[in-house]
């Protein structure tokens, strides 16, 4: 079977800092990285196609420096990759996105052959918003399972196990089809020596622009999309005052916090108030 | 390239040790594979601050022109410090001979030079094991993949795991090692040159002394940077191990960093500046001990921090500039070696020999016993409250100040010194500085 994996480069959230003055993130020298919850995706396809033969092929809508994420999840096994890259796809929301990672499916059937399954993960840690497997399937017509965890093949259908709050489901669907990988469902397998060195040496990776994909401009990228983000509120920086402590016990570390929360000009008031309805004269 | 055939050389770990042996191979033509554990090169170190250039350069000329350098160390202070009494030394020169640097941009420098050079390099990906077969290393091994090469390079830094498993060094004794722990401040690119009366591409290097280690051997660093301050302490973990079980030692190291960072007389220079980073690798303390008894074997060279190459004098790091410098020697050894029938033993011990009479070797050997020195609570506790008090008495007097002399004896006979007995250890211990 021929599994198509979807891999998003985004910024190290964790590494992210705010600028309070202005309100905006601090993305430079933030490293990218691949979105942690696409490697549940990618473990999926390799254990779909280390079962049942064929090749995974991973394809992402990014700028160039997304090659290094491919190769990643190269190094992980997958064959090989597919990068999406055109100035014109930047500034793009979700529908724009998947509009492009659509047509870039339908080509790689037109080119290389019959895509089976094509694999998400669950959301990115970046964005949050779940839509990129929902939008595609709707794109190709396929069918849609979320919050996979598992998957195997009986004849020609899929056979899901859906992770939910409180139940375990198992459904089967008709192939092609789209699937997102649960977060944390799968353990990712490491990356291995001959598999990066294969992903560096025979760069399994094609590179296609909106050129090889001929889109219309106004469908792609900043214009091809129609959310707006109105506004964003950052949370303010709280100045820590950075006391240390080292406490005898429990019972003195308590004494302590509560004594500095007291004195403190801005909570002790409030615990007086809470604690007593005392508004803090 | 292909990914099935055997390679020239691997060299494990992309420091500046295994890099420098990389680029020298590749630019030869060998063919040459580096493997790294980290995500890039340089994603793994940490060091204080300081690198020496000329030996940099032996390597790579245009090092003045494209390295990551943030200053050149046209000063250089050196504090001891006693409670909140700090006495300092500082030297200016218009000649700078080191730059400041954080490692992971350098190292990242020198692999990308490699690769330039037609290295491959491969990152995310750790050695399991330096492969031996019929007596001879044949390659190294990851996970399920054998790799094979006529020559490794082991380069994989002071905690040399995979040269243990080989059984070519013993397990790492605490008393050879150090721990640093760092943080870089962000200060802001005018405060730097405003409080330190630098200018404006010109760095400091500093090193302290005295208390603030809590009695452990050990020091603090202050490097300045482009706009931000790197600060730390190195410390002795036999010594801190022992102060710790004796219950001497209670404060977590990232405590006694804090309180070197709220120290009255450096926090005036970065204020309440943010923490931009934290982080912590292990050293060698210095000396000759921590060097394996072969450097070469057949068909594997050792250099760098694996090599115990590393000098560490107290007012001086030498560990970036050893390392590269052995891994150029390596490989020139490497190259006459392959020019002469073959990686043997023999052949390659010719790297011994070229190391042995390197700056290198002769720095390491005169400053022998420098780490003895260095640990011996007479000179980093008892010498500096000594100093601190014979300037005490110069210069707290109210009303009349005492002779130098007087200040001396006095000083010596409140902290229990015998001056002569300082003075024997002292005229011991010049040679060794
Ligand atoms: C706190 C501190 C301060 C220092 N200050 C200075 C200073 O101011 N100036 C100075 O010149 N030196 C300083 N040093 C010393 C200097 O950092 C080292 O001497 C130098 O980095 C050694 O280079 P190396 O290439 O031998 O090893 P490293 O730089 O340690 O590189 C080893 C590399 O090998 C990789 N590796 C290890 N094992 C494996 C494996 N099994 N498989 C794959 N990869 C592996 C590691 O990830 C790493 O990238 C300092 C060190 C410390 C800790």
């Amino acid at each position: 079977m021929r599994i198509v994996v979807g891999i998003k480069w985004v910024p190290n959230t964790q590494a992210v800092r705010f600028d309070p003055k202005t309100g905006t993130l601090i993305r430079q020298g933030v490293p990218a990285i691949v979105n942690p919850h696409d490697f549940p995706a990618v473990e999926l396809a390799l254990r779909l196609r280390d079962a049942y033969g064929g090749e995974v092929i991973a394809v992402s809508m990014a700028p160039p420096p997304a090659i290094q994420g491919l190769e990643h999840v190269i190094g992980m096994g997958v064959d090989r990759a597919v990068l999406l890259t055109d100035r014109v796809f930047a500034g793009a929301d979700t529908l724009a996105t998947s509009y492009v990672l659509y047509h870039g499916i339908r080509r790689i059937e037109k080119e290389i052959g019959k895509v089976d399954v094509a694999v998400f993960g669950q959301e990115t840690i970046d964005s949050s918003t779940a839509h990129i497997g929902a939008q595609v399937a709707s794109w190709l017509g396929w069918p849609y399972v979320y919050y996979v965890k598992n998957a195997k093949l009986d004849g020609d259908r899929l056979v899901v196990t859906r992770q939910l709050e409180d139940a375990v489901e198992e459904i089967a669907v008709e192939l092609p089809a789209v699937i997102s990988v649960a977060m944390r469902a799968l353990k990712p397998r490491p990356v291995t020596l001959k598999n990066k060195m294969r992903a560096k040496v025979e760069k399994p990776i094609i590179v296609w622009s909106n050129k090889d994909l001929g889109l219309d401009p106004r469908c792609v990228g900043l214009k091809g999309s129609p959310t707006i983000v109105a506004k964003v509120t950052y949370l303010p920086e709280v100045p820590r005052k950075k006391l240390v402590y080292k406490p005898k016990d429990p019972k003195d570390a308590a004494r302590w916090i509560l004594k500095n929360l007291f004195l403190d000009e801005k909570t002790g008031p409030l615990l007086r108030k809470v604690l007593w309805g005392d508004s803090g004269a | 390239m292909s990914i099935t055939g055997k390679f020239d050389v691997v060299v494990v770990g992309a420091g500046p040790a295994g890099s420098a042996a990389a680029y020298i191979l590749a630019k030869a033509g060998f063919k040459v594979l580096v493997v790294e554990r980290g995500r890039g090169a340089g994603s793994k170190e940490l060091f204080g601050g300081k690198v020496y250039a000329q030996p940099l350069r032996d390597i790579w000329p245009d090092l003045d022109k494209s390295a990551p350098i943030h200053r050149w160390v046209t000063k250089e202070r050196f504090s001891l410090v006693v409670g909140e009494r700090v006495l300092t030394v500082e030297y200016s020169s218009p000649r700078p001979v080191g730059f400041t640097t954080y490692l992971p941009e350098l190292a990242k420098w020198m692999a990308d030079k490699a690769v330039e050079a037609g290295a491959l390099l491969i990152d995310e990906v750790r050695v399991d094991e330096i492969v031996v077969k019929d007596g001879r290393v044949i390659g190294v091994r990851s996970g399920g993949d054998l790799v094979e090469a006529d020559v490794v390079v082991d380069a994989e830094g002071v905690n040399r795991l995979l040269l243990e498993k080989l059984g070519l060094v013993e397990r790492l004794d605490p008393k050879h090692i150090a721990l640093g722990v760092k943080e870089v401040l962000r200060t802001g690119k005018g405060v730097i040159e405003e409080k330190l009366g630098l200018g404006k591409d010109e760095g400091m290097a500093w090193m302290v002394a005295g208390d603030i280690t809590a009695g452990i051997p050990g020091g603090g660093f202050i490097y300045t940077m482009k706009d931000m301050i790197s600060i730390g302490l190195v410390l002795h973990v036999g010594k801190a191990v022992e102060a710790a079980e004796k219950g001497l030692l209670r404060e977590h190291v990232s405590l006694l960093l804090e309180k070197f960072r709220l120290h009255p007389y450096f926090k005036r220079i970065w204020g309440e500046a943010d923490i931009m980073e934290y982080g912590g690798h292990l050293t060698i303390e210095g000396g000759l001990g921590l060097v394996p008894k072969k450097l070469a074997i057949n068909g594997l060279v050792v250099v760098g921090d694996a090599a115990g190459l590393l000098l560490n004098t107290g007012y001086t790091v030498r560990g970036v500039d050893f390392a590269a410098t052995s891994g150029r020697l390596a490989a020139e050894a490497i190259i006459e070696a392959f020019n002469n029938g073959g990686p043997s033993e023999e052949n390659l011990r010719v790297y011994e020999d070229k190391l042995k009479s390197s700056f290198v070797w002769r720095e390491l050997v005169r400053h022998r016993g420098i780490e003895r020195v260095m640990s011996d609570p007479l000179f980093f506790t008892k010498l500096p409250r000594l100093l601190i008090g014979v300037m005490k008495r110069l210069y707290e007097a109210d009303y009349e100040e005492p002779t130098i002399l007087d200040a001396f004896i006095e000083s010596t006979s409140e902290e229990d010194i015998s001056l002569a007995r300082l003075l024997f250890k002292l005229g011991s211990v010049v040679g060794k500085l």
